[in-house]
């Protein structure tokens, strides 16, 4: 459905004169790099609340990626349940703990430097094998994704197990969540 | 023949057995034990004394002892008179002495202990006597000599007794050691041992007089002859019966037995047997002068013993074989007469001074005649048994060509009968000199003087006897002589004429007195210097072989406190630089775990770059 | 029309930011985010490759577990960070150094 939105959105684009394809390639660009930006904010910025806002919209943008990889079920489900528990969560957990106007608190701790170098290092190292591994696919691959119905039929018959286990897992984590929460417990 | 002389030594050996192993339950009964045995051996010495009259002598092998290399050495008897009357004598003389002991050591603590020495000595004087080779003589020479020492020191409390023994037995043993060289190059040369071979040994003169000499030097030791006499005067610290039993009648008279026995070596060369005879004169003649000028009673006697073993060996060694041994026999009776008189006065008046003494004729009638019959009889008054045979000694020196030394012998003789009859006469005539209470001794030690007596009246009709007038003159008038010059000095001209003699002669008196001064020249010669010897070995002991044994445990001192620094610096240095390394190690690798979990992540992701880079670069 | 590369290298940036923030921010919830971050990332890469691969519906399925799970966690890590923050006055994780030596 998305692909045909941004069909009619391109054939209009296309009515001035700018290639179909280009408007999509450039949109992908622009919202990867919001995304960039977003997250170099999550972990940069000094007042954690804008640090919780930058992950939102970050993850928003991640959203949007996810369309373009015909996975339009996951981004829903990405800014559902990211964007309107995960994050509602952290800024819960922020306002319930954080000294949040205090501009003198450094943000990074000492071992920036090392880790600003060890992180670009497995930076170059993912692109490096990014860029030289023989992948298997070409473009020209599964134009469309596999779709709500199918995703839903699969989760039910071929991915039951996983599917219950995590029902578990989130079971667990409430309940964790819970019992660690209680206020009473000393 | 009857062949049972090897037993008389046996009885008296198992009488000491019995009381050194039971004597302190038996107590008085111990004498009878020993005396018991004495008087078996009497009775089988009489027996073969007997047999021996009849059949003739003999010697006969008893035991084999060793044997090696083609020469055996063994246990035999030697039956002939001479050993025959020896036997008689000691086996008569020892018993009576032990019945007069028993008086004697009455309130003795070590009663049984006496007796069973006094017996080990009989078996050991018995055993010296029947022996036919040197190796047994030795044996029991050596008997003799232990039971010497222990009974001369038997009142070892004293240190005046305890040093007497030592004297004895060192003095006898300088004699000892010559016989034993002589019995060694004896047997070196001629292979023998035996004293039936001594006769006709085939080896040149010089060898046989070495061997002589040597062997005269033990009798010299044991008789007490010139110049190894020092120690019978000092003996007398023993009980009165020990002087009388074995430096009076018998052990004494070993010496004078082992030159007899031994006569056939003597005799093969002419020198050798000469030498005895000059020893013998100077003895005599020396220890005669001693006595006239000596106070205490026992001594005199002694000096009178050296005096007539001296006399003894001058007639041995003037070829007087029979008149030799005819003397020790009636020596041996009245010698212990006398000294078991002295010991019976002594007993009653606690003193051994004779000018404490004084008029005990009177109080003390059976000791008092028994005495002056032994001093009669050594005095050579006929028909006493010393006449007898000192007359035959005069005789036989004259006969066989020694005027010089006849006259030392009759000088000799009459000495002998001026200080016999001076102490006769100061003992038991005249007043008391001091607070004497003098009592009879009981019958048990009067019973024995009296058959002493007897014996030294009748001792010398044994032998067949032979009347020479001019002799026999000769003989009397010494002995009379000398019993007139003391009469003069001590009963006529009391306490006036000796004085006078003393101080006109004083210098004499002086040398005599003081005894020739021979314990002191062999003090300065021989016990000094051996006893700086001592001394220095002594320092040398405890100075350097004590030094070096300080040195080493010194040494191990400073070895272990090297050791202590070793084990503290090193050892343990490094058993804690081993901890300190860990420690060192530790302290570095724990900054790892700083609490810090982003640091652990760092690291892991560090790792993770580490392995995809050398994944990438083609490593493995 | 995008090449796989792009997206892959995307997942590689955002996973890169991640884990710097991961290492480097000082208060607990900022690493929580950090871990939501990196988590992401994952995601693109799994869809990326189901889109790609074309394997039928396993990349999606997956990446909506792990969505699933990164929530689970997210909970239990705020949960956590609450607690210690009540016991130790601190959302500091320099302070939060018990099991230093």
């Amino acid at each position: 459905m998305m692909n045909g939105l941004i069909r009619q959105l391109s054939d209009i684009v296309n009515n001035y004169g700018l290639p179909q394809d280009f408007v999509v390639q450039a949109s992908f660009y622009v919202i990867a790099g919001l995304a960039c930006v977003f997250a170099f904010g999550v972990v940069a910025m000094r007042n954690i609340f804008h640090c919780a806002v930058s992950l939102a919209l970050c993850l928003f943008c991640v959203a949007g990626v996810y369309l373009f990889l015909n996975a339009e079920f996951l981004a829903i489900a990405q800014v559902l349940i990211y964007v309107g528990a995960i994050v509602t969560l952290f800024i819960f957990a922020i306002m319930l703990t954080a000294n949040i106007e205090d501009r003198s608190i450094r943000q990074a701790n000492r071992q920036a430097l090392v880790s600003a170098v060890v992180a670009a290092a497995i930076l170059s190292f993912f692109i490096f094998i990014i860029i030289g591994a023989p992948w298997k696919a070409s473009d020209a691959a599964v134009a469309t994704g596999p779709g709500l119905e199918n995703l839903g039929r699969a989760l039910m018959s071929v991915y039951a197990l996983p599917f219950e286990f995590i029902s578990l897992i989130l079971l667990a984590a409430l309940v964790g969540a819970i019992v660690i929460g209680k206020a009473g417990r000393r | 023949m009857v062949r049972s002389a090897h037993l008389i030594p046996l009885f008296p050996f198992a009488a000491f057995a019995v009381n050194i192993l039971f004597g302190r339950r038996l107590r008085k009964a111990s004498a009878l034990v020993s005396i018991g045995a004495s008087f078996i051996s009497l009775a089988i010495a009489a027996i073969t004394f007997i047999g021996n009259a009849r059949y003739g002598e003999g010697s006969y092998m008893v035991g084999r002892w060793l044997s090696f290399g083609g020469i055996s050495l063994d246990f035999g008897v030697t039956v002939d008179p001479l050993s025959c009357m020896m036997l008689m004598v000691v086996t008569v003389v020892g018993t009576l002495i032990q019945i007069y002991s028993i008086g004697y050591m009455r309130d003795d603590v070590r009663f049984s202990r006496f007796f069973a020495y006094m017996s080990l000595f009989m078996g050991s004087m018995l055993g010296l006597l029947l022996s036919d080779n040197f190796v047994m003589l030795y044996i029991f020479w050596e008997g003799v000599g232990l039971c010497s020492y222990l009974l001369i020191s038997f009142w070892f409390e004293r240190p005046a007794a305890a040093k007497a023994g030592m004297k004895a037995f060192i003095t006898t043993r300088i004699g000892d050691t010559g016989l034993l060289i002589g019995i060694l190059l004896l047997f070196f040369t001629t292979k023998t041992l035996y004293f039936r071979d001594l006769g006709n040994l085939g080896i040149n003169d010089a060898m046989l007089t070495a061997i002589a000499l040597l062997i005269f030097c033990g009798a010299v030791g044991k008789s007490a002859q010139f110049p190894l006499h020092v120690w019978l005067p000092d003996a007398m610290e023993g009980p009165t019966p020990v002087s009388a039993l074995i430096h009076a009648a018998t052990m004494v008279a070993a010496g004078v037995y082992l030159v007899a026995r031994t006569y056939g070596l003597f005799l093969s060369h002419h020198a050798s047997l000469i030498w005895v005879a000059y020893i013998g004169a100077i003895t005599a003649f020396m220890a005669a002068t001693i006595a006239t000028v000596n106070n205490d009673i026992k001594r005199i006697l002694a000096y009178s013993t050296i005096s007539q073993l001296g006399l003894m060996m001058l007639a041995l060694g003037v070829g007087g074989y029979d008149g030799g041994t005819f003397h020790l026999m009636t020596h041996a009776f009245f010698k212990a007469l006398l000294f078991l008189c002295a010991g019976s006065v002594i007993h009653a008046v606690h003193t051994q001074d004779i000018f404490k003494m004084g008029g005990l004729l009177g109080k003390m009638k059976a000791t008092g005649w028994t005495f002056i019959i032994g001093a009669l009889a050594i005095a050579g008054v006929p028909p006493l048994s010393g006449f007898w045979s000192k007359d035959e000694i005069l005789s036989e020196i004259l006969r066989e060509g020694h005027p010089v030394l006849f006259g030392v012998a009759a000088v000799t003789s009459l000495l002998t009968a001026f200080y016999m009859f001076r102490l006769i006469f100061v003992v038991l005539f005249g007043k008391p000199r001091s607070e004497l209470h003098a009592h009879e001794s009981p019958a048990v030690m009067t019973v024995p003087l009296g058959i002493l007596a007897a014996f030294s009246i009748f001792a010398g009709f044994f032998r067949p006897v032979k009347i020479e007038p001019l002799m026999m003159g000769v003989s009397i008038a010494v002995s009379a002589a000398g019993i007139g010059i003391a009469y003069v000095f001590y009963i006529a001209g009391n306490k006036v004429l000796p004085a006078s003699f003393r101080s006109r002669f004083a210098f004499l008196y002086d040398l005599i007195s003081n005894k020739y001064y021979v314990d002191e020249i062999y003090e300065a010669i021989i016990i000094r210097p051996a006893v700086r010897l001592a001394g220095i070995a002594a320092a040398f002991d405890s100075k350097v072989v004590d030094g070096a044994v300080n040195l080493t445990a010194y040494l191990s001192v400073i070895a272990g406190k090297v050791q202590y620094w070793f084990d503290l610096y090193i050892v343990d240095g490094i058993v804690n630089m081993t901890a300190n390394i860990t420690w060192l190690c530790s302290a570095v690798f724990r900054r790892l775990q700083t609490g810090f979990v982003q640091n652990y992540i760092l690291i892991a992701f560090f790792g993770l770059a580490i392995m995809i880079l050398i994944k990438l670069t083609g490593g493995q | 029309m995008i090449p796989q590369n792009h997206f892959l290298i995307l997942g590689a940036v955002l996973f890169a930011m991640g884990l710097y923030g991961a290492l480097t921010r000082r208060t607990a919830i900022g690493i929580l985010m950090s871990i939501e971050l990196i988590l992401n990332a994952a995601n693109i890469n799994l869809i990326t490759f189901n889109k790609f691969i074309g394997s039928e519906a396993l990349g999606q399925v997956f990446a909506l577990f792990v969505m699933a799970i990164a929530a689970a966690s997210a909970v239990i890590g705020l949960v956590l960070v609450i607690a210690v923050y009540r016991n130790m006055k601190t959302i500091f994780t320099e302070k939060m150094n018990i099991l230093k030596w």
